[in-house]
């Protein structure tokens, strides 16, 4: 082994890369992105959960607990408290907003709550209820719920010298006997799907151009639409048929949670599919051979598994970050597939993020279909 | 429906086609007329411009300037799109997919009936001498072999007018014989060939010759006229004889 030739070859790679400065930008850049994401990332923790509280608790402000005890969830911000109600009715609607998955939760403080706190400590009567109405679709927000809750209960009695214990009696409206693996399972799903597509499309892609297969193509009757159409078709089933694998095993082996009907979790995988293949197809005219596209799976891949609430709530993503959230397709094909598989919805209660999957791959093909025409 | 008509006994009407990149020239203000059926061969050495010329013709690459019809259409052509084929001078196949999945292929998306398709392949399989490997996959044919294929995949849908970018590379001389009494056999039957090479002893095949460098014509004619006007006895040499009357 002679030191010359090693140094050859090290000098022959890095000569090539200096001729690439796409890559050398990469190479700077990604790990700044991966960082930053990471850190942000996992550093956050779930804030702002939007709660509904109903206090029907009849006593006067200055003596009452369940007042204190809401000052302290507002002191902090996990919770976010969207509307307080102080009569009966707001009891219904807070608990059709949980149905609806337009609030986490509903705290429910009754009539007797202080009195029956007081009793208590006295070494008289039963404890004194919490009642907490939540969507138990995702289980890190139900236990940030029950532990702040819990938190605020010890403070206030601390500071008042009670000694009787508050209980939380939680009724979940979905997902009752939920595990983590429920939680997971739609988004893996959706995560293998957005991989997989994106990654056959892209490399598939470039290939076709780099092999000039693409202007064969080209030059028969197939139109650049049809093109993108085809490729939309198989690498969509693609997805499909790897979600039926995920889903048939997680099915077998965990027993996971399908509440709704699995076909329109499918069918969200299909179309989120549809759009990861069209973007792969978009960037593949950016990337001018396969190893400067692989370059844009980290680039896609990261924010989308630490954004789009695949692992963690959304509520988990630090406030500057969550915007992009809202940019990010799998989110709302994860939020989709939750609410079919867990909630067990029908179509009328996932016709929005259907509605913005379908825009984002309709956008996708358009563009792609525009991108080949303009190459010519 | 055709949108200009111009030329329309001619099978290729081109004028002043351009094609710049920058500040390079590749096809410089190209005059090209050629007649159906007529076997034309497009000679020059690497970067005369031969395969910028053939994707503007076939509607790959948009000309800076200037303007071609295809059998009377304009380029881009779209109604007779079906009409001509297209061998690129890359072997541009499906390596991942076997010749029959790569010929089928290309026969749906001209849309031709599955019986049309099978004597079509089965003919153009014996020209190509790839009977036995029609089921094998692309990647584990050679090079040439590839080429062949290529070959098929650009006539499966019996085009009148065929561009074949360098269609000879990589086949062995016996096989180029053959393909030669091919591309004879389609100009008989009243086909147009337009091919490129730079095997310019094999272009004397060609009813008509044009000679290319840097993006122009530098001259064009049946072989004999070539060389009888250069008084050299074969194509390079006429080639090389008329490159030097060309400034740079």
């Amino acid at each position: 082994m002679r030191v010359d030739r090693i140094l050859a070859i090290a000098k022959k790679c890095l000569r090539s890369l200096r001729h690439d400065r796409r890559t050398v930008g990469f190479l700077v850049l990604m790990p700044l992105l991966m960082i930053t994401i990471f850190g942000y990332t996992f550093g956050g923790n779930v804030k702002n959960v939007d709660v509904y509280v109903v206090n029907l608790d009849q006593a006067p402000a200055n003596e009452s607990v369940s007042a204190a005890i809401i000052a302290n969830l507002e002191s902090r911000n996990t919770l976010h408290i969207v509307r307080l109600y102080t009569t009966s009715d707001g009891l219904t609607q807070a608990t059709e907003k949980v149905k609806d998955a337009d609030i986490w939760a509903a705290i429910v403080f009754n009539e007797t709550f202080t009195q029956d706190v007081t009793s208590a400590s006295g070494g008289a009567g039963q404890p004194a209820m919490i009642g907490l109405t939540v969507d138990g679709t995702n289980p890190n927000i139900v236990s940030s719920i029950s532990n702040e809750l819990l938190t605020a209960i010890r403070a206030v009695l601390g500071q008042r010298a009670f000694l009787a214990p508050i209980v939380v009696a939680p009724d979940l409206i979905y997902g009752k006997d939920a595990r983590f693996i429920d939680f997971f399972a739609p988004g893996v799903m959706g995560l293998a799907a957005m991989m997989v597509t994106f990654m056959l499309s892209i490399i598939s892609f470039v290939h076709e151009r780099s092999a000039s297969t693409l202007d064969r193509l080209l030059s028969t009757p197939v139109t650049e639409g049809e093109i993108v159409a085809g490729y939309a078709l198989a690498f969509g089933l693609v997805g499909l048929v790897q979600s039926c694998v995920i889903i048939g095993a997680a099915m077998i082996l965990f027993d996971v949670m399908i509440v709704g009907n699995v076909l329109l979790a499918l069918l969200v995988i299909f179309i989120l599919g549809v759009g990861n293949q069209g973007l792969g197809f978009m960037l593949s005219s950016i990337a001018k051979n396969e190893f400067q596209a692989i370059q844009f799976l980290p680039l896609i891949l990261f924010p989308s598994l630490l954004l789009s609430g695949v692992f963690w709530p959304i509520e988990a993503v630090p406030s500057l970050l969550r915007p992009v959230s809202y940019f990010i397709p799998l989110t709302y094909a994860v939020e989709g597939m939750r609410s079919v598989m867990i909630r067990g919805w029908s179509i009328d209660g996932i016709w929005l993020q259907l509605l913005i999957l379908t825009a984002f791959a309709i956008a996708m093909l358009v563009l792609s279909t525009y991108g080949l025409k303009r190459r010519r | 429906m055709k949108r200009v008509l111009e030329g329309e006994g001619d099978a290729i009407h081109a004028h002043a086609l351009r094609k710049e990149y920058d500040s390079l020239v590749a096809v410089d203000d190209l005059d090209l007329q050629i007649s159906k059926g007529v076997l034309y061969g497009m000679i020059g050495p690497n970067g005369s411009g031969k395969t910028t010329t053939i994707k503007m013709l076939v509607g790959l690459l948009r000309a800076t300037s200037g303007k071609a019809y295809i059998l009377g259409e304009k380029v881009p052509i779209k109604s007779n799109i079906a009409r001509i084929g297209y061998m690129p001078q890359e072997m541009a196949v499906y390596t991942d997919m076997t010749v029959h999945e790569n010929l089928e292929l290309f026969a749906e998306l001209y849309s031709i009936g599955k019986e049309v398709f099978s004597k079509r392949e089965e003919n153009l399989l014996k020209v190509i001498d790839l009977v036995d490997r029609r089921d094998g996959l692309v990647s584990q044919l050679s090079g040439g072999m590839r080429h062949r294929v290529s070959l098929a995949c650009a006539l499966i849908h019996d085009p009148d007018v065929m561009f074949l970018d360098e269609p000879t590379v990589g086949v062995d001389p016996e096989l180029r014989v053959g393909f030669w009494k091919y591309f004879g056999e389609l100009k008989a039957s009243g086909k147009t060939v337009i091919l490129t090479t730079h095997y310019m002893d094999e272009a004397v095949r060609c009813d008509i010759v044009g000679m290319m460098r840097l993006g122009s014509l530098i001259g064009e004619g049946t072989p004999k006229e070539l060389m009888d006007s250069t008084t050299t006895a074969d194509l390079e040499s006429a080639f090389m004889a008329l490159s030097k009357k060309v400034p740079t």
